[in-house]
């Protein structure tokens, strides 16, 4: 092992002339720890050095502000620096690891407490194998920041989802480390068994390990996958990190959130079941009534009887062809590493799951204790956890849409909510505070959301669905043939619609205009403003004779007048507004790039230029007097979305071409999304990635206008 | 007739420190119980002391002469449901609220109406009633606040069973692999791992 340097290995410090030694605890006579100092004799310094300490129970880590000492860490750039590392070593890199994490969130914010519960598993992992040769897939990838920091990025950590910085989840594009992006759930398994089957109709050798969390056992592609792989029988190894978090955030207003479903208690059953147990006890009382000599026996009988009347969820994954192993301490790396070697040895391995329990944010106290973990955090201090919350003068859109849906459930009794897992991210949890029997979390299971939706719409119910943009892609089907189709009056909230910061392209809303738009009898509508989110709450709690849905970003609102008592009063379907009147040309909005379009309408006044900014509220149907009127009345005419190609922007103008506009003088231009992935960054750096901002708006104009260079006045 | 040199009588010293066996269940000679009986003796080395411990530091443990069982003390078995658990609780909690309680026996009262408290807090979150369901299979009927100190130590056996378990489960996978790919195996990966063997040995 190396040590770098100026390092001091100390034993019995009842003697040690360090000043930081009061803090150790009496009750443990042997401890030893090792100091880092760094570049010459810091005896004197107090306070400020992080000591990551070996005591009887464990590591023991002091987190202050300062940037942890990790002599052990600093050595190791990649994986193949690991393998000659002993147990504990292997610890004492844990620890560190645990620290710098816990150092690089708090400065910038980003997934913390799931990371922190797999840094064991991550050391085990890239100890035993020979990553990138070897593929370790995990799912989602947001715990993957141990992965990534002993995989030669730790130097760029601390630009992790920022513009420009390391992805905050695995991308194949980043490093040969990362064997699949990740960002959505429960892909790993499927992907690893394709990658092993690829490797045996090559001829390689190498391993597949997928990571999957309890969480994502929830989704149907899961048992897809282990089904497949069962049949198949190829080598895969998968590791099933059960932390008994499945909803995120993973905690309700009032405090941790029981896991939802049958299978998380199934899984809980594994680790404990009172009655097995029960009968385990009297069994072994049994046979030590028969005596010391058969014991032997009844160790054997004790085993076939495991077998039979064994914990209820292991049979689960043994009936759909996978090994069982587990439960294991996800915490003892020890323990890991040695299952992982017997593992990696076996000749004929076929598919085996690995079922080890870990603690969410295990290691750092303030996470363990936290309701919701810090599952994601902004910027704390992390000497007590305390996030650093940037005060706003408005509230998110999600919180309006929540306050609005209960104001409107408060009134009709018919309105439920659903949603998949997420709980916190769509405002729902303030739903469930309100009406318990009207929410339903029905887990990762986007599918089964939709469809189970559209069951409630069949007798009568009026049903919300709360669901991502980007995840209600996993539902797409169910969208169109269970609710669309049949024309059930299921209402979609479409939470983080358009660009959405620094979670990246895997998260972004950039279709759902385009892909909801097209279906016959939906009906599509954006708000502008958190008032108008308000108001299409309640148009869409009173359209009852046919499915609609509604877009909105991730941000804060605008600051616009809220309606009273956060009612909202429903608007009349297919009518936009004209926000500002100008002459020559218009622009036509749709949802919360309006607010860029008024910047821009801003901007050109200052150069003399009048444009008509008009709100179109509704992509379908569409404001056929409004757009008639807005071409007929002005040279050009502009229409502006944040989503991708074949929305808004193209429903305008066949719209336009069928009733023969585009034949006259009038000059068309739609902006939109490019047609590419935006990568991850701040919303504003987004915004100018994509050519959205009011500064492009403005230029658009301009150029058309005849007047190009003038944009150059704004900066 | 079962043997009896295992069983030891219920006069024995060593179960005057644990929780009193009702008569009814004493008199019946059913030999699970029995086992049942010396299994808990058995245990009680190993937890009598806690529960000692756990009464000086607290006196939240149930008293020691008469422990009933939470589920006793509402008077619904141990497969009630939340909805009969909260009747069960609401009964008992106005008979036994102080205020409403005859004059004189206000105390015994109020001590039964913390004891039905402690009872309905632990029995209606379902996680806290799982592990008082484990801990009544071994004898002890502790009041949550009770329990967490020796939590870790509960711990450690259920790691060390977990250890036990899957050291069992890696021999037997070892045992398994070593026959997988035999002649009668005909899954993909069986023929492709053959393939691929057959391939390495003609090289």
């Amino acid at each position: 092992m190396a040590v770098t340097g100026g390092s001091v290995i100390r034993l019995n410090p009842s003697i040690s002339p360090y000043p930081t030694a009061p803090r150790q605890s009496i009750c443990c006579r042997k401890q030893f720890y090792v100091r880092a100092s760094v570049g010459g004799n810091s005896d004197g310094e107090k306070g400020g050095k992080m000591m990551i300490r070996r005591e009887k129970q464990g590591w023991k880590i002091d987190f202050s502000g300062e940037k942890p000492p990790t002599p052990l860490l600093d050595t190791i750039n990649f994986p193949v620096h690991m393998k000659n590392l002993s147990a504990q070593d292997l610890e004492q890199l844990a620890a560190e690891l645990r620290a710098d994490i816990v150092y690089t969130v708090s400065k910038i914010g980003g997934h913390l407490s799931a990371s922190l519960g797999v840094v064991d598993l991550a050391v085990a992992l890239h100890h035993v194998f020979n990553t990138p040769e070897d593929k370790i897939i995990w799912d989602v990838g947001h715990q993957a920041y141990p992965h990534k920091i002993l995989t030669g990025r730790r130097s760029k950590m601390h630009t992790i989802r920022k513009t420009s910085g390391l992805a905050g989840f695995p991308k194949r594009d980043e490093s040969i480390y990362d064997a699949f992006g990740a960002g959505h759930s429960s892909t790993s398994i499927s992907a690893g068994l394709g990658m092993a089957v690829a490797r045996d109709l090559l001829g390689k050798s190498n391993n597949v390990i997928s990571v999957i969390g309890d969480g994502a056992m929830t989704a149907g592609q899961a048992y897809e996958a282990m089904n497949n792989a069962g049949f198949l029988d190829s080598n895969l190894i998968v590791v099933l990190n059960d932390n008994k978090q499945v909803s995120l955030p993973t905690a309700t207003l009032d405090g941790p959130a029981t896991p939802v479903g049958a299978l998380s208690s199934a899984l809980a059953k594994i680790q404990a079941s009172p009655k097995f147990r029960k009968l385990r006890e009297a069994a072994k009382g049994i046979t030590k009534q028969i005596g010391p000599p058969a014991h032997e026996v009844a160790a054997k009988v004790d085993e076939y009887a495991r077998g039979m009347i064994s914990a209820s969820g292991s049979t689960l994954f043994e009936e759909l062809g996978l090994y069982y192993i587990g439960p294991v301490d996800g915490h003892n790396i020890e323990d890991l590493v040695t299952i992982f070697q017997k593992v990696k040895a076996m000749p004929a391995l076929g598919p085996v799951l690995i079922h080890i329990v870990t603690e969410k944010g295990k290691g750092y106290p303030p996470a363990e204790a936290a309701a919701d973990k810090m599952h994601g955090v902004v910027k704390f201090d992390p000497k007590t956890g305390q996030q650093f919350k940037t005060k706003s003068p408005t509230l998110s859109y999600t919180q309006y849409f929540a306050e609005s849906l209960i104001k409107e459930a408060e009134v009709d009794n018919k309105i439920v909510a659903i949603h998949a897992a997420m709980g916190g991210g769509t405002g729902l949890n303030y739903f469930q505070k309100r009406f318990p029997d009207r929410c339903f979390d029905v887990g990762i299971a986007e599918q089964h959301a939709v469809t189970f939706a559209a069951g409630l719409a069949t007798e009568g119910l009026k049903p919300f669905c709360a669901i991502y943009s980007s995840f209600l892609q996993r539902g797409y089907d169910q969208v169109v043939h269970d609710v669309d189709l049949q024309k059930l009056p299921v209402r979609f909230a479409m939470d983080r619609a358009g660009l959405v910061g620094a979670d990246g392209p895997t998260h972004c809303g950039a279709f759902d205009v385009t892909y909801m738009a097209c279906l016959p009898n939906m009906v599509v509508m954006a708000p502008s403003d958190e008032a108008d989110l308000m108001h299409m709450v309640a148009t869409a709690a009173a359209i009852d004779d046919r499915p609609s849905c509604f877009r909105f970003p991730r941000g804060n609102g605008i600051g616009a007048v809220l309606p009273p008592n956060n009612k909202g009063i429903p608007i009349e379907i297919g009518k936009g507004r004209i926000l500002t009147e100008g002459n020559r040309v218009a622009i036509l909005g749709y949802g919360s790039i309006v607010q860029q379009c008024m910047d821009a309408m801003g901007m050109l006044k200052s150069l003399n230029i009048a444009v008509t900014v008009a709100d179109a509220r509704f992509c379908k149907p569409l404001d056929a007097d409004l757009i008639t009127r807005l071409a007929n009345e002005h040279e050009i005419l502009m229409t502006v979305e944040e989503g991708s190609i074949g929305g808004f922007g193209s429903h305008v103008s066949h719209f336009l071409s069928l009733k023969g506009i585009l034949d006259g003088p009038l000059k068309l231009r739609s902006m939109f999304l490019p047609d590419r992935y935006i990568d991850h960054g701040s919303p504003q750096d987004q915004l100018d990635e994509a050519g959205l901002s009011a500064r492009h708006i403005c230029a658009t104009v301009l150029s058309l206008l005849k007047r190009p260079k003038e944009v150059l006045n704004f900066n | 007739m079962c043997c009896s040199h295992g069983v030891i009588p219920r006069s024995d010293p060593r179960f005057s420190l644990l929780p009193a066996i009702t008569a009814a269940r004493a008199s019946t000679h059913d030999p699970f119980l029995r086992l049942y009986v010396s299994t808990r003796t058995r245990t009680r080395t190993g937890f009598g002391s806690l529960r000692a411990r756990a009464a000086v530091n607290d006196g939240s443990v149930a008293a020691a002469p008469k422990a009933v069982s939470f589920y006793d003390l509402l008077g619904i078995s141990e497969t009630g449901t939340l909805v009969e658990i909260k009747q069960a609780y609401k009964q008992l909690a106005r008979k036994y609220h102080p205020d409403v309680s005859p004059p004189g026996r206000v105390d015994e009262y109020t001590q039964r109406f913390i004891r039905v408290q402690e009872a309905y807090e632990t029995l209606s979150d379902p996680r806290r009633r799982e592990m008082y369901d484990r801990d009544m299979v071994r004898g002890l009927h502790l009041a949550i606040s009770a329990r967490r100190r020796f939590q870790s130590d509960e711990q450690m056996e259920e790691r060390s069973e977990w250890k036990s378990r899957w050291q069992g489960q890696l021999t037997e996978l070892k045992r398994r692999s070593m026959n997988k790919d035999d002649r009668g195996n005909m899954s993909w990966g069986a023929r492709m791992r053959r393939q691929r063997n057959g391939a390495s040995d003609e090289v």
